[in-house]
């Protein structure tokens, strides 16, 4: 069981959620560089 | 203060709010390029928080908590897959390509990049005669939700409910176009969040906190806590696919890739829109919390207007009952805007081969909202059997025949004429016929329909004629 008696497949819903956006900083801040669509 | 003088002076307020957007913005709106993708000159913000709005409809807030309250906390992750799929994948492999080609294509609609990626009027005119014809329904569809809201909430009737809404958004859209659509859903997207924001906070306080909400969850059914509980992996999945990748075929969400100012601003909307969508759990949380408060309602799209009624004050139901009514007019006036440009710039221009000068397009693009909308508001009012029918066809039959010419057109050099129209007609036929069978296997016509269009796609390219490298040249620069 994970936090606030939740089963951790259903909480990790809202992991996912937050993941996202973590990811998404690091793709606009790292990854991605203006240009790199039209190869 | 009676109850139904706050809603109806909070209500007012956000309405005049609308109004006030619509009349600043008509004063920019000069151009054609301006009345459908406001000058491409939109910032960060206000494109990602358009988005958000666009994505969700009030019938996705009400519906959204009919589907907690039923199957429980599983359905948290159709938000989650929202917020991953329907977003930030979206966002990262549409947006920057998207806003890339479709300038260099100097296309301002979905059928017109279809049109001129492929070279094909009959798939210009094809997909913009399914974008009219089925998101009209979907238009009728969501004006239905904001009656009912209005009639369950305010006890305003039905008819009212629909024509204020209507005539509001008609409104702004006809006078201020694309730019109006954005601002006032920017604002809308703010009261979407205020709104479900304070509804959580606030149940869950009723509830007792998480954890007894979630112990109270598991006493009336195990299955209302774990994952994927009573609803079952299919369902639940295709589901959570359906209003996720389907979002990548729905022009009203992928136009917003056009309009954005540039490629280092989209790097912010990304961000932004990823953050904004995480509200997508919410309505399904508040769902699953109401059925502890409220284990027997009369139907499951009760459970989020109860639960305002129930535990906010009239004040803070009010904020809540203007962020569902925004959803829905957010929505509407991005499909609004949509549709215009689908009739007035593709079926008219490509299709009639009617010239039209610079004044005389946006002249007959501000008519072309204006009779949809009232198309739409006639239809709502008594809605026929047949339309509430086809509105559960409407995100299907769209995404299936649009979803791949955008994707294979972006990403794919070898993509060809023949394939497009082949992966259109056949995702088309395939979702209509699917759903008008009543959905075998209980599969939804969206999955068979994006099958059949990828497979056709892929086949019927690689035999058949490939552009030529000075088109491809044009496209990739």
């Amino acid at each position: 069981m994970g936090p606030f008696h939740t089963p951790w497949l259903t909480f990790f819903a809202w992991i996912v959620a937050l993941g996202c956006v973590l990811f998404s900083v690091i793709w606009a801040i790292w990854i991605y560089k203006p240009g790199d669509e039209d190869e | 203060m009676s109850e139904a003088l706050v809603y109806s002076l909070i209500l007012v307020a956000y309405l005049l709010v609308l109004v006030l957007v619509g009349l600043i913005t008509s004063r920019r709106t000069k151009s054609v390029e301006d009345f459908y993708l406001g000058g491409r000159q939109i910032g960060p913000w206000v494109t990602a928080l358009s988005f958000v709005a666009a994505y969700f409809s009030s019938v996705v807030i009400v519906g959204g908590g009919g589907f907690g309250y039923m199957f429980g906390m599983s359905t948290l992750w159709i938000g989650a897959i929202n917020v991953l799929l329907g977003c930030t994948v979206a966002w990262i492999v549409l947006g920057p390509r998207i806003r890339t080609f479709t300038q260099r294509l100097k296309t301002m609609t979905v059928p017109g990049f279809i049109g001129e990626r492929y070279r094909s009027n009959f798939a210009c005119i094809f997909s913009a005669v399914i974008i009219v014809l089925f998101m009209i329904i979907y238009n009728v569809s969501i004006l239905k939700g904001m009656g009912h809201i209005f009639e369950v909430l305010m006890n305003v009737p039905y008819v009212y409910g629909v024509l204020i809404s209507c005539v509001i958004i008609l409104f702004y859209v006809s006078i201020g176009g694309y730019l109006a659509v954005v601002w006032t859903s920017f604002i809308q997207a703010w009261v979407m969040g205020i709104g479900l924001i304070v509804l959580t906070i606030f149940a869950v306080q009723r509830v007792g906190g998480i954890a007894s909400a979630n112990q109270a969850l598991a006493s009336i059914d195990p299955g209302l806590l774990n994952t994927p509980g009573v609803w079952g992996w299919p369902g639940l999945i295709s589901y959570a696919l359906i209003v996720s990748f389907g979002v990548w075929g729905m022009p009203q969400l992928v136009v917003r890739f056009y309009s954005i100012k540039n490629l280092k601003v989209l790097k912010i909307g990304t961000v932004v829109a990823t953050i904004g969508t995480c509200m997508a759990l919410l309505p399904y949380f508040n769902g699953a919390l109401a059925r502890t408060l409220f284990p027997s309602l009369g139907s499951p799209d009760l459970a989020i207007p109860t639960l305002v009624k129930t535990i906010l004050s009239p004040f803070g139901a009010a904020i809540v009952l203007a962020g569902v009514v925004a959803a829905g007019m957010s929505t509407f006036s991005s499909v609004l805007i949509i549709l215009s440009g689908s009739m007035i710039q593709d079926i008219m221009k490509k299709g009639v081969k009617k010239e039209l000068t610079r004044e005389k397009s946006l002249f007959w693009g501000k008519i072309g909202s204006a009779v949809i909308g009232f198309v739409s508001l006639a239809i709502a009012l008594r809605p026929p059997a047949l339309v509430l029918t086809l509105t559960a066809f409407a995100w299907a039959v769209i995404a299936s025949t649009t979803l791949w010419p955008i994707l294979f057109g972006i990403y794919w050099k070898g993509v060809t004429k023949s394939g497009c129209v082949a992966s259109m007609v056949g995702g088309f036929v395939t979702a209509l016929v699917w759903m008008a069978a009543g959905k075998p296997f209980g599969i939804h016509g969206f999955i068979p329909g994006i099958i059949v269009g990828f497979v056709l796609m892929i086949l019927v390219s690689r035999f058949t004629p490939k552009f030529s490298s000075d088109h491809i040249h044009r496209i990739w620069g």
